[in-house]
């Protein structure tokens, strides 16, 4: 079906342009500027239409289908392995390769113990950890992460969450319309810490980041799975997954997902990310 | 056989394309919410841009034509 439409289109195209070729001519012949303008018209929108053809476009049931699978099985295998810790996304000092990413789960439930560089870079590649016990995995977003930064023309770990909150909605809305509306606020927690009895030092405890997604394309995605577990919701949707990829390059902190709201009819998510002192 | 279109017939022409391109690509952008139109936005907007400042290059010539020539 998606074949005849594009022959059809090409076929539109060409009539389009050959009529406006003939019609610019004949205008030249006869000396009309009705003819003129009609060739004109034609030759522009032929080519307009040549220059603004979709890119490779998927349908959303289609995407909704080849994800959810894996998905599934994602939710199986942390269930069925008993991980059952909150998950955190290391920042890339975690890793050899500043641009890795990957998502770290501690095997008990409440454990906020985060392995050091040096324990996750001595296994890298592999999944499992053994001290602390915990599963490293590729985050969701990865490749959609990848995809904003190339969009932006930058690498997130040279940005801040300022730049982050101002220019990360635009690619994500406008460029790969993977929503249609994104908005991002952070909040400071700060404390008042005594140092001794006099002086009162003011510093930030911690970062609370509050990301309201609206008409996600990934919105349904949870629906086939009946029940996820803490751990598959800390890790989030692909566009959660991708925006706290991008909260921990641009911090260079971990970074949790606290909290991911749906809304009834699945048009609002909200997510709520902690960026954590160490 | 002489091209029957003025400078000025070109001018009147880019402004009514500019004004189609340009209200096309804000019918159809994401903000807008019909999102479903399978064409490259982001083609049709830089289009609709290039095509409304062809058209405000003609009024600068026009203008400038006005002034040296009174």
């Amino acid at each position: 079906m998606y074949q005849v439409k594009i022959g059809l289109i090409h076929i539109v195209i060409t009539t389009m342009l050959t009529l406006g070729a003939i019609a610019i001519l004949a205008s030249i012949i006869y000396t009309s500027s009705i003819l003129a303008f009609i060739g004109l018209g034609l030759i522009f929108w032929g080519a307009i239409l040549t220059y603004v053809k979709p890119e490779e476009h998927i349908k959303k049931t289609i995407l909704e289908a080849a994800l959810s699978p894996s998905h599934s099985t994602l939710h199986q295998v942390i269930q069925e392995l008993a991980y059952r810790g909150n998950a955190t996304y290391l920042p890339p000092k975690y890793f050899k390769n500043p641009e890795t990413t990957r998502i770290y789960i501690p095997k008990l439930k409440g454990d906020t113990t985060l392995p050091t560089p040096e324990q996750i870079q001595e296994h890298e590649h592999k999944l499992f950890a053994q001290n602390p016990q915990g599963i490293t995995i590729a985050p969701p977003g990865l490749q959609l992460s990848k995809l904003v930064e190339k969009s932006l023309g930058t690498s997130f770990i040279q940005t801040d969450l300022n730049y982050l909150q101002q220019n990360l909605p635009k690619p994500l809305i406008e460029e790969l319309e993977v929503a249609e509306n994104i908005e991002i606020q952070v909040q400071e927690e700060k404390t008042g810490k005594k140092t001794n009895v006099e002086q009162t030092t003011s510093q930030p405890k911690s970062i609370t980041v509050n990301v309201k997604i609206t008409n996600s394309i990934y919105a349904n995605l949870y629906r086939e799975t009946e029940t996820p577990t803490q751990s598959l919701t800390s890790i989030g949707c692909p566009i959660c997954s991708a925006i706290a990829i991008a909260l921990t390059k641009a911090s260079g902190k971990p970074v949790k997902i606290k909290q991911i709201q749906s809304s009834e009819d699945d048009n609002t998510t909200e997510a709520t990310y902690e960026i954590a002192e160490e | 056989m002489d091209f029957p279109l003025t400078f000025w017939d070109i001018s009147l022409w880019l402004a009514v394309t500019a004004i189609v391109l340009l209200i096309t690509s804000e019918l159809i952008s994401p903000y807008y919410g019909r999102t479903n139109l399978l064409i490259n936005k982001k083609r049709l907007k830089n289009t609709a841009l290039t095509v409304s400042i062809l058209f405000l290059a003609t009024v600068t010539i026009r203008i400038a034509n006005i002034i040296i020539n009174p």
